[in-house]
């Protein structure tokens, strides 16, 4: 018996080991290889460079044979501004009507709540190429010129839905008589909001929008319907350059955005322990 | 300036239920509060008394009736301009806030003087025993001390009179008990009025000047703890408080004596001293406590009863004897524990004969439930 545990708990070990190496090799590899000086074979370790992350910034490469695979860094550094610029509107625009959405359906009871509600849920469930394809049809019918205000206010129109649902889980564990006790000791409605209900919301409001950013760099289904041709953002630039071969530069970009992401989490972790 | 602090005039309430129809949880009920009264609000569950008390403080509105507050009609007004303040069940604390920014909530709020709000926060915290944990946040608390910010925050704005929904339910036994004792020294050092609501009868029992026994959102009785105890008004306030053998049956008045006869041919003595009087033949029901049976000796002059032992509880004080009369008829005794060599016989024996004094019992008229119902007070 005692041995059959033994085979049991090694083999579950195993697997542990397996599936986080599945997850998280790839990862490795890619911050690994961004680091390769070989530019033509990924997969061939030739020495360490920092090479790659010049070539990003456009700075001057030790390596001079190196042929350029970034045609120019200007492009790089506008979609990556094109990408910022987006998630900064979508990120404020979404938290906003998010955050104002869950707080309307905490607080107040009204006809056909249930099926609102359902609706905000549903952006989040609609394959994002039919959301990408029925934006472009509205925006085309609309007449309305392709670009970022577009790609804003498409993105705007899921964002919304992820922001109002992690406001809504924080303000589910609420305590209703909170508010009871400050209108008892003598705040009235506004006050209460503002010294009890949104301090409280804060850790889902800041959640939600750093959940938001995060997509909002991230997406690239939706937003490459919308863009329209001349409006670059940083994930529909990597993929362009992916259609040209694998290159070594995408490791490098790959690893800072990896950074970024890092750093965004980590503050929403830090203000989360902060005002849990 | 009006006599009573309170004054509540026909307040009548229904909410709506969500499967349809109405539940009436007021049923236009008068009630004077006294100043500087501890005025505690008892029933079960469901009884109206929450609903009371959340008239009183503002976060129910009233259908119909008046609720006026130092004179004030405050019917109109909501929570927050009424000079009530409420100590909350669950305490209610705000958990982003310090300890210190709970009490001085009220003050804040007011816009206080700074130096006047953070030395009356001191003082509030002295008083329930937690001078200095000003900057510890609410879940750094026990549970007990929780609820000594709850009543902190309570009452630095020097209420006019003070609320308080269950606010024990959720201490332990010890602490309760301890908490029971301070918050009536309390309530005699601050000079305000408390409405205390509880389901609990011991805590109704030793804190409260006067006790309000509500059932179906009606007010049932209202007077010092020990008259509703002795004198209940009707069966249902007489098993609420205390555990009760109740008989119910018929009056049989002669110059000598007064009985009540049941229809399983007992014949219950009652002295008739103070309170109702009914005429002969009229419909009655006996109330005689657990405690007021005493084990009779051979040698008992009095009216006495004879039941077989079921089971004899110790409790430590007290043995509980739980037994029934020959027709089936359940009945409870509680002897002193002192008596220990007697129960012992009485247990051996199987059966016992229980005397009482007839100035003890107390008459009802009849709306007795059924008299398994009656006695279930003591296994709770």
């Amino acid at each position: 018996m005692g041995s059959l545990r033994n085979v049991g708990v090694v083999g579950l070990f195993g697997y542990t080991i397996l599936f986080f190496t599945f997850i998280y090799l790839p990862i490795v590899l890619i911050v690994a290889y961004s680091f390769n000086a070989d530019p033509i074979n990924m997969m061939n370790w030739s020495g360490f460079t920092f090479d790659w992350y010049r070539q990003i910034f456009g700075l001057k490469n030790t390596v001079s044979e190196n042929a350029l695979y970034i045609e120019s860094t200007e492009q790089l550094l506008n979609a990556l501004r094109n990408s910022l610029t987006v998630a900064a509107f979508t990120t404020t625009i979404a938290t906003v009507l998010g955050t104002a959405t869950a707080l309307a359906l905490y607080r107040f009871n009204f006809l056909g709540k249930k099926f609102y509600r359902v609706l905000l849920f549903a952006p989040m469930l609609m394959p994002d190429i039919v959301l990408g394809i029925a934006l472009l049809i509205f925006f085309v019918g609309a007449g309305v010129s392709l670009g970022l205000k577009t790609i804003i206010a498409g993105q705007c129109s899921f964002l919304v839905s992820y922001v109002f649902i992690v406001v809504s889980a924080r303000l589910a564990g609420m305590d209703r008589s909170l508010e009871n006790a400050s209108a008892d000791l003598g705040a009235d409605e506004w006050t209460t909001f503002r010294r009890i209900i949104l301090p409280q919301a804060m850790p889902g409001v800041i959640g939600g929008a750093l959940l938001a950013f995060i997509i909002s760099m991230d997406d690239l289904v939706i937003t490459y319907f919308i863009s329209g041709v001349d409006t670059q953002t940083l994930p529909i630039f990597i993929f362009g350059m992916l259609r040209r071969g694998i290159k070594p530069e995408i490791n490098a970009i790959a690893t800072l955005m990896l950074l970024f992401s890092f750093a965004v989490a980590s503050l929403g972790l830090y203000f989360r322990s902060r005002r849990g | 300036m009006g006599e009573h602090i309170v004054q509540l005039e026909r307040a009548t309430k229904a909410f709506a239920l969500p499967e349809g129809g109405t539940i009436t949880a007021l049923h236009g009920i008068d009630l004077d509060v006294e100043r500087n009264e501890f005025l505690t609000l008892l029933g079960p569950s469901g009884c109206g008394k929450t609903t009371l008390l959340h008239a009183i403080s503002g976060f129910v509105q009233l259908d119909a009736g008046k609720v006026r507050i130092d004179g004030d009609d405050v019917t109109e007004r909501p929570p927050h301009r009424r000079p009530v303040n409420t100590v909350f069940q669950n305490y209610a604390l705000f958990p982003h806030m310090s300890v210190g920014s709970n009490v001085g909530y009220a003050l804040d709020i007011a816009r206080t003087d700074r130096k006047e709000r953070n030395q009356r926060v001191g003082s509030a915290l002295e008083l329930v025993g937690l001078g200095g944990l000003e900057n510890r946040l609410p879940r750094q608390l026990s549970g007990g001390q929780q609820q000594r910010v709850a009543l902190a925050r309570a009452i630095i704005a020097r209420p006019k009179l003070l609320l308080l929904d269950e606010p024990l339910s959720a201490l332990d036994r010890n602490l309760r008990q301890a908490m029971q004792i301070e918050l009536k020294t309390l309530q005699a050092e601050l000079g305000i009025s408390f409405i205390f609501v509880t389901h609990d009868q011991e805590e109704a029992l030793t804190m409260s000047d006067r006790l309000a026994v509500l059932n179906k959102g009606l007010i049932q009785q209202i007077d010092t703890p020990r008259t509703v105890y002795d004198r209940p008004t009707n069966a249902f306030v007489a098993s609420f408080i205390g555990a009760s053998n109740l008989f119910e049956g018929t009056v049989r008045r002669s110059s000598a004596s007064t009985t009540v006869a049941t229809a399983d041919g007992l014949q219950i003595e009652a002295a008739c001293a103070g309170g109702w009087k009914p005429g002969d033949g009229a419909a009655a029901t006996a109330l005689i406590r657990p405690e007021q049976f005493a084990l009779a000796g051979a040698g008992a002059t009095g009216p006495t009863i004879e039941i077989a032992i079921e089971q004899v509880v110790f409790t430590g004080l007290t043995f509980q004897i739980h037994g029934h009369t020959a027709s089936g008829r359940k009945i409870v005794a509680i002897i002193a524990a002192i008596r220990r060599a007697d129960v012992a016989q009485a247990e051996k024996d199987g059966k016992v004969r229980l005397g009482y004094d007839p100035a003890a019992v107390h008459l009802l008229p009849d709306d007795a439930p059924a008299a398994n119902e009656a006695v279930a007070g003591v296994a709770a």
